[in-house]
């Protein structure tokens, strides 16, 4: 040790400076943006099953799809809807149709233009039967006007936050026709090197390390992307990645690359950014589900009971170190549009929960209420600690219970697929429109097998899928708010799946990454606007 | 019977790195053994704040991890698992090892050719991968970790046993033992085979060693048995807080180094006690 240095001791004091408040401001855009550069991105999470999952398939595969897919709409931070793809999205006076205008001079990465023609198939075939599903049921044809025209009819009035919502979504990837038409579009092999119109085209997939795109020389917004290659790598564990930031690896990683207690080392070393922007549009829950095809858990009590024996503050206290907060109801308190506080909440009462299990008809016989097996998707650090923690909890109130914690393909195979658990730990990112996003959870027709982040639980209630019905057709935006609103009570009584806790997930860059997020969901953007300060 | 025993300890006790080992084994069995009155609650059982050093709290004398719960308590029951584990997965190699060696040695032709290439297949597979993937069509079970592991460290076993084999088949007790009428397995078995154990045992003990890294490996992977608490998966566990609570990782860490290190020394003890050639050494 060569003692403490003056310089050491300013970094230090910066670094304390910093570490109180230390959101930096340096994802505004600052000075002239520069071309060039290689940017090396991640997020909190692992490596998707393809670069792109027609279906979904969660935030892993969006966030390499849309790289390469653009979408018609996108929501910028202020909830307003910008143009992509579209320049403009009229309705009819009854909303039972929508004008679509497409920007013109757009091309595929394999230099063929966009066209009306796309747009149809992408509505008929892609959105309606596939992506979207039962979200556009009320889709009933799509005709090309003009080359750049399209018009959009539906059976009943489609509110038009709603459609746009949903055009601006996960659901909303617009593909190219003269690849995937007369093709089986889910398993197409063209889904792991995707064609798009995005900025950036697939160059080479490493699996298990990495994916590199090149710049798409034929952008139609001139000029972009700022950077010439973006790599997207995937480490297995939060440290790494800090440890790549710090080895000068990493130049940018969304939702929680690091773990929470490096968060005010990296900042405080002023060479790096923690923002907490551009999240609103997905934001992240850790839910509990219980699968309804189990005895034990069809009963409504039994749910009740075991949400009173979870401390939800412990979570997010603890296990994600004051980055999360406790939920309320099925809606995310960030969503300022449709959250209400007025459902019914479960406090952590452990005593109540017992009391509750009792009555529901599962007193203790020799220690133990009943058995439980217990999923905790393993694909974030944060979840195994969850699982851990549950089942501690559980064992509280008088459960066994059997826990595992598998890896991303078998937890999403147990849970989504086989329907092999009595309680799941999982995540999901739900968008401010709630459908289909938070809803096809709780709809009978969100039981898709095999499909993940949908209805696993095998709950169907004739009045939800009532309310989720009337939602959809409802165009008086305030009669909708009430109309959600009901909806969350719903849900919340009935908890057949619930937030845990709201996540509040934060970006970690380096201070020379410039202009990123900006959007209300920036981890879903093309990213053709960052540009590095070098 | 009692003094060759007799014999055996004092030529065991001459390496006094192998008396060292055998204490440390000891001490890690005495405390497998005392775990649960040491600790009688569930050691995965969240006791405290989260992230107690070491030597702060009384209560917790290896401090706590990222949960809050107790070090202390995690490493004892770590201990039952971790040799529980190793004992197995040794005791599952030893006997396939011998099996396939003993057979192929003895029956040798296309017998020997056959289990010989299969020894080989099991050996070009990368261990830890083969493990991972073996645990991961099983299942996260501590049964089936320990059978994985017993499956990708039996061919030295098995190599060994056919070389000690090999050279015992023609020795003349063994044709003896033929022209008397003996039957196959129980020349194999009763007669050649007590011979050829030495080198194995030795073989063997080393293997427990190699089990219980094993063990750590797939547990800091997040792959072990979630329902027991392990060293490797308290290191992995920890490992996102090395940078400000590196204890966490330290603890499990030094028990699973200082472990190997003793089982090792005590396969150098075996080797020299049970090595005829060295025996006066």
């Amino acid at each position: 040790m060569s003692g403490f240095s003056r310089r050491d001791f300013l970094m230090t004091t910066a670094g304390a400076a910093l570490a109180s408040g230390f959101v930096g401001s340096s994802s505004a855009a600052t000075g002239t943006p520069k071309r060039g550069g290689t940017l090396v991105g991640t997020w909190g999470g692992f490596e998707p099953q393809s670069l792109f999952v027609p279906a979904g398939g969660g935030s892993s595969p969006y966030f390499t799809s849309t790289k390469v897919f653009e979408r018609l709409l996108r929501l910028t931070v202020d909830l307003k809807f910008e143009p992509v793809l579209a320049l403009d999205i009229k309705p009819a006076e009854d909303f039972r149709s929508y004008t679509i205008k497409l920007r013109p001079n757009v091309t595929w990465h394999d230099g063929k233009p966009l066209t009306a023609e796309d747009l149809v198939f992408n509505a008929m075939e892609y959105w309606k039967p596939i992506s979207a599903g039962v979200t556009l049921d009320a889709l009933e044809g799509a005709e090309a006007v003009d080359p750049l025209t399209v018009v959009l009819k539906f059976k009943v009035p489609v509110p038009e936050f709603f459609l746009k919502s949903v055009l601006a979504g996960k659901a909303g990837l617009v593909i190219p026709k003269h690849i995937y038409a007369g093709s089986n579009i889910i398993t197409n092999p063209v889904n792991n090197t995707p064609i798009g119109t995005g900025p950036f085209k697939v160059k080479e997939w490493v699996r298990g390390s990495h994916v590199e795109f090149a710049r798409h020389d034929g952008y139609w917004n001139a000029g972009l992307p700022y950077v010439d290659k973006l790599v997207i790598r995937w480490w297995r564990d939060p440290a790494s990645r800090s440890a790549a930031f710090e080895a000068g690896q990493l130049d940018i990683g969304t939702f929680n690359p690091i773990p929470a207690p490096d968060i005010a080392r990296l900042t405080g070393t002023k060479k790096f950014v923690a923002e907490t922007k551009g999240y609103s549009n997905s934001a992240w829950i850790t839910s509990v589900e219980f699968n309804q095809r189990r005895e034990i858990f069809k009963k409504r009590e039994v749910r009740q009971a075991l949400l009173h024996a979870i401390d939800r503050s412990f979570i997010s206290d603890t296990i994600f170190f004051g980055r999360a907060h406790p939920s309320i109801g099925a809606i995310p308190s960030s969503n300022s549009i449709f959250f209400t506080k007025d459902v019914q909440d479960y406090p952590f009462d452990v005593k109540k929960a017992a009391k509750l299990l009792d009555a529901a008809g599962y007193p203790v016989k020799s220690g133990s209420r009943f058995k439980m097996s217990l999923v905790s998707a393993g694909w974030f650090e944060e979840n195994v600690k969850i699982g851990q923690y549950l089942k501690q909890a559980f064992e509280d109130v008088d459960i066994t219970v059997e826990l595992a914690i598998p890896d991303r393909a078998t937890s999403l195979k147990r849970i989504y697929s086989d329907y092999e658990y009595d309680v799941a730990v999982s995540n999901n990112s739900g968008s401010i429109e709630l459908i289909p996003a938070t809803t096809q959870y709780y709809t009978t027709d969100g039981i898709v097998k095999g499909a993940a982040f949908r209805n696993a639980t095998g709950y169907s209630n004739p009045k939800m899928d009532e309310i989720v019905g009337k939602m959809a057709i409802e165009t008086d935006e305030k009669k909708r708010v009430s109309l959600v609103h009901e909806f969350d009570k719903l849900a919340a009584i009935d908890a057949p799946i619930l937030p845990m806790v709201d996540l509040e997930p934060v970006t970690i860059a380096r201070a020379d990454v410039r202009n990123h997020s900006l959007t209300a969901d920036f981890m879903g953007e093309s990213w053709a606007e960052v540009w590095l300060d070098r | 019977m009692i003094a060759l025993f007799i014999d055996f300890a004092r030529r065991f006790a001459r390496n006094r790195a192998a008396l060292v080992g055998l204490f440390l084994v000891l001490v890690v069995i005495g405390v497998a053994i005392a775990a649960p009155w040491w600790f009688p609650r569930n050691p995965l059982r969240i006791v405290g704040r989260p992230e107690i050093w070491p030597f702060v709290s009384p209560r917790y004398p290896l401090g706590t991890d990222s949960l809050g719960r107790d070090i202390a308590a995690m490493t004892a029951y770590g201990a039952r698992t971790t040799l529980l584990i190793g004992l197995c997965a040794s005791l599952t190699a030893t006997i396939i090892g011998i099996t396939v060696g003993a057979t192929a040695a003895y029956v040798g032709g296309w017998v020997d050719e056959l289990l010989m290439r299969l020894t080989e297949l099991f050996q070009t597979i990368p261990n830890l991968i083969f493990v991972l993937t073996i645990v991961s069509i099983l299942g996260q079970k501590i049964e089936y970790v320990t059978i994985a592991v017993g499956v990708v460290t039996w061919t030295p076993i098995a190599r060994l046993t056919r070389a000690e084999f090999m050279s015992l088949r023609d020795r003349e007790f063994v044709q003896a033992c033929r022209a008397m009428g003996m039957g196959s397995l129980r020349i194999m078995f009763g007669e050649i085979l007590p011979n050829a154990l030495p080198p194995v045992i030795v073989l063997s003990s080393l293997v427990i060693a190699g089990a219980v890294l094993f063990e750590s490996a797939v547990a800091f992977l997040g792959l072990g048995d979630p329902n027991v608490t392990s060293w490797g998966q308290l290191i992995g566990d920890g490992r996102t807080l090395i940078r400000s609570s590196w204890y966490i990782c330290a603890v499990p860490g030094l028990a699973i180094m200082l472990t190997v290190l003793a089982l090792n020394l005590v396969g150098d003890g075996l080797n020299d006690a049970l090595n005829p050639k060295l025996r006066d050494r």
